[in-house]
């Protein structure tokens, strides 16, 4: 292969979810060095917190086992975990990026099991479950990490506890000295495959989804219904611990709404319906009231909808509910204004799901370089000089199997970028 | 505003929908409307409305202005801009109910007699234009008359208590009408802006 005056061939990808495991998969086994840099300690992303998924409700742990084992076969591959990258300088096929490393406190000789854990009083809130429950200060992210590493939490270090951590274990893999560090990368292309945040529910006043334990999110709501989340896969009401009897789905919480996320996320709604269908496999006699401004079942999934549109105890509510309150004993009532029948409702619930879209991960901090963003923020370097790409929901919102397409093309550019053959 | 919305030939005519987002103040927000209900329901006394803006809006969509002009929703709206600080679309509802309002009047739809809230926006100006002030007592009493003197005094005589109590804690005075300094000035400041609104309704 020819460099044609590029001094690196090596792909850079930038975020370990879904679309970077796909794109750095797809690289190396074409061929090319790629290096995976993943700001956690585990590689999986959103996919990994979710239940199951699209198209076939599959649980993700089986997708991400296929694609850890690809990486773990694959040498090309060279995975960062707890890495960020703090710096961009050159252009297409000699880029150098800062990678900084936060450090894990636990070394590669760790067997994940669990002594560590056992060993830890400290509870610090658990990122994986979005905070709904706590973890000990030693922890694995989740089931399924990659690497399968347990963490030190940053809050024990320093203490006569952190000392007690590192004498659990037989293994001698916990280094509590370990300091931030950095180092430079060389790249020829770099794939901004950074993903997504969960709209902060907490913005959209009147819907007080801070002042109700009951009102949950869409990615809280799989996590509930996940069986290595916070209540064990049993979905439960929040306030009580008991199985709810009516719950209510939001569609576009704070989508398509010039005050908050102004464009439409494409996978909430069936994310909301996937959601009924958790709750009606699990209570024979829950009902479900579905409120939506437009139903928008993209992609093959119609028959999806139209089986759940057929089940009497999901109710469709042509509405886009104008505040949700707590009530009395702290019931959230769901008010607002039926469309289809102009009756002013006042519904209550033990149970309220707003199905929040996805905002890109640019919200929370913008990218170490000046890479070019629409204007809400996602990353679209087509025009630049050929050696960026984006892939995934970095790109504009996206469901997993786009996702993985994406990430598939974001690969065939990189390649072409490192080769010489892209055009700019 | 122009002068007068064209009148429908066929039940539903488009011409008054874009006369609407032309002409009324935020209508060309109003094209942005989705119809999702928020503006409804979060109107604090949407059950007193008889269509409520999400479908009003639809019915000016429809062309339907016979319906529009004489609804009691143009009429209602208390201007919490609840559902102006909500609306997904920022459609200024509240700004496009007045100006129907104000449309209504000059068109002759909303009748001081039938419209209750058109007396009282005429006896709020009324108050407002010739004092710079409005004077709670002389409002209320404009208004209460507004229906006929015998209906005026029905209503006074079933407010009295509240009046006095009014009175008493001195959120209601009996002496000369609070009124700004240069009435005069005012006056011929209001009378400027109703020639250029004039002008500008002649096209000129």
């Amino acid at each position: 292969m020819s460099h044609q005056g590029l001094s690196s061939q090596t792909i850079a990808v930038v975020g370990g979810g879904i679309s970077g495991i796909t794109t750095a998969l797809e690289a190396a086994e074409a061929g090319y060095d790629v290096v995976l840099l993943e700001r956690s300690p585990s590689l999986g992303g959103r996919v990994a917190q979710l239940n199951r998924y699209f198209p076939k409700l599959c649980h993700p742990t089986c997708g991400l086992e296929i694609n850890y084992q690809r990486i773990k076969k694959n040498r090309r591959i060279k995975v960062y975990t707890m890495a960020t990258v703090a710096n961009v300088a050159g252009s297409r096929g000699d880029f150098t990026l800062t990678v900084t490393l936060s450090p894990r406190h636990v070394k590669t000789t760790c067997t994940a099991c669990g002594d560590c854990a056992a060993a830890a009083e400290t509870t610090v809130a658990n990122p994986f479950n979005y905070g709904l429950d706590q973890l000990k200060a030693a922890y694995l992210p989740h089931e399924m990490a990659f690497p399968m590493r347990y963490v030190v939490a940053p809050q024990v270090i320093g203490t006569p506890e952190g000392e007690r951590i590192k004498a659990a274990c037989k293994y001698d893999a916990i280094d509590l000295d370990e300091q931030e560090s950095s180092f430079e990368l060389k790249a020829g292309a770099i794939v901004w495959a950074t993903g997504w945040q969960p709209y902060d529910a907490g913005r959209i006043t009147p819907y007080h989804y801070d002042e109700s334990p009951d009102i949950v999110t869409n990615v809280e709501m799989e996590r509930l219904a996940a069986h290595d989340g916070p209540t064990k896969g049993k979905i439960l009401r929040p306030s009580t611990g008991e199985p709810p009897k009516r719950v209510a789905l939001i569609q576009c919480a704070g989508s398509r709404d010039y005050n908050h996320l102004p464009y439409c996320s494409r996978i909430c709604c069936l994310a909301s319906m996937k959601h009924a269908a958790y709750l009606r496999e699990q209570y024979a006699d829950v009902e479900v009231d579905i409120y939506y401004i437009d139903i928008r079942a993209h992609d093959k999934l119609e028959n999806f909808y139209k089986k759940l549109r057929n089940d009497p105890q999901v109710r469709w509510i042509k509405s886009k509910p104008a505040s949700i309150v707590p009530g009395p004993d702290g019931v959230p009532l769901v008010c607002g204004e039926n469309t289809l029948t102009r009756e002013i409702y006042r519904t209550p619930y033990d149970m309220v799901v707003l199905a929040v879209g996805m905002q890109p991960s640019t919200a929370a901090g913008r990218p170490a370089m000046d890479v070019p963003m629409d204007e809400y923020g996602f990353i679209v370097p087509e025009g630049s000089d050929g050696g960026l790409m984006s892939a995934g929901v970095a790109s504009g919102p996206l469901d997993v199997s786009m996702s993985v397409q994406s990430a598939t093309a974001a690969a065939l550019k990189a390649i072409q970028a490192v080769s010489g053959r892209a055009r700019p | 505003m122009t002068a007068t919305s064209p009148t429908p030939r066929k039940k539903y005519d488009l011409n008054f929908a874009r006369w609407v987002y032309e002409n009324v103040d935020g209508g060309d927000r109003m094209a942005k409307c989705m119809q999702c209900g928020t503006c409804s329901g979060s109107c604090p006394i949407g059950d007193q409305m008889d269509y409520g803006p999400r479908k009003l809006f639809m019915m000016i969509r429809a062309g339907m202005k016979e319906a529009v002009l004489t609804s009691n929703t143009i009429w209602n709206c208390v201007s919490c801009y609840n559902c102006v600080v909500r609306c997904p679309r920022q459609v200024p509802v509240t700004y496009i109910l007045h100006d129907l309002a104000a449309l209504a009047v000059k068109e002759g739809y909303a009748e001081a007699k039938t419209a209750d809230n058109a007396r009282f926006a005429k006896a709020f100006w009324w108050s407002a234009q010739k004092w710079g002030r409005t004077d709670e007592r002389l409002v209320t009493m404009k208004y209460y008359f507004s229906t006929g003197i015998g209906d005026g005094i029905k209503k006074g005589m079933a407010n009295q208590k509240i009046a006095m109590a009014m009175v008493k804690t001195k959120r209601m005075h009996l002496t000369m009408p609070h009124k700004v300094k240069g009435t005069k000035e005012l006056q011929a400041i209001l009378a400027k802006a109703h020639e250029i609104e004039e002008r500008g309704n002649n096209g000129q």
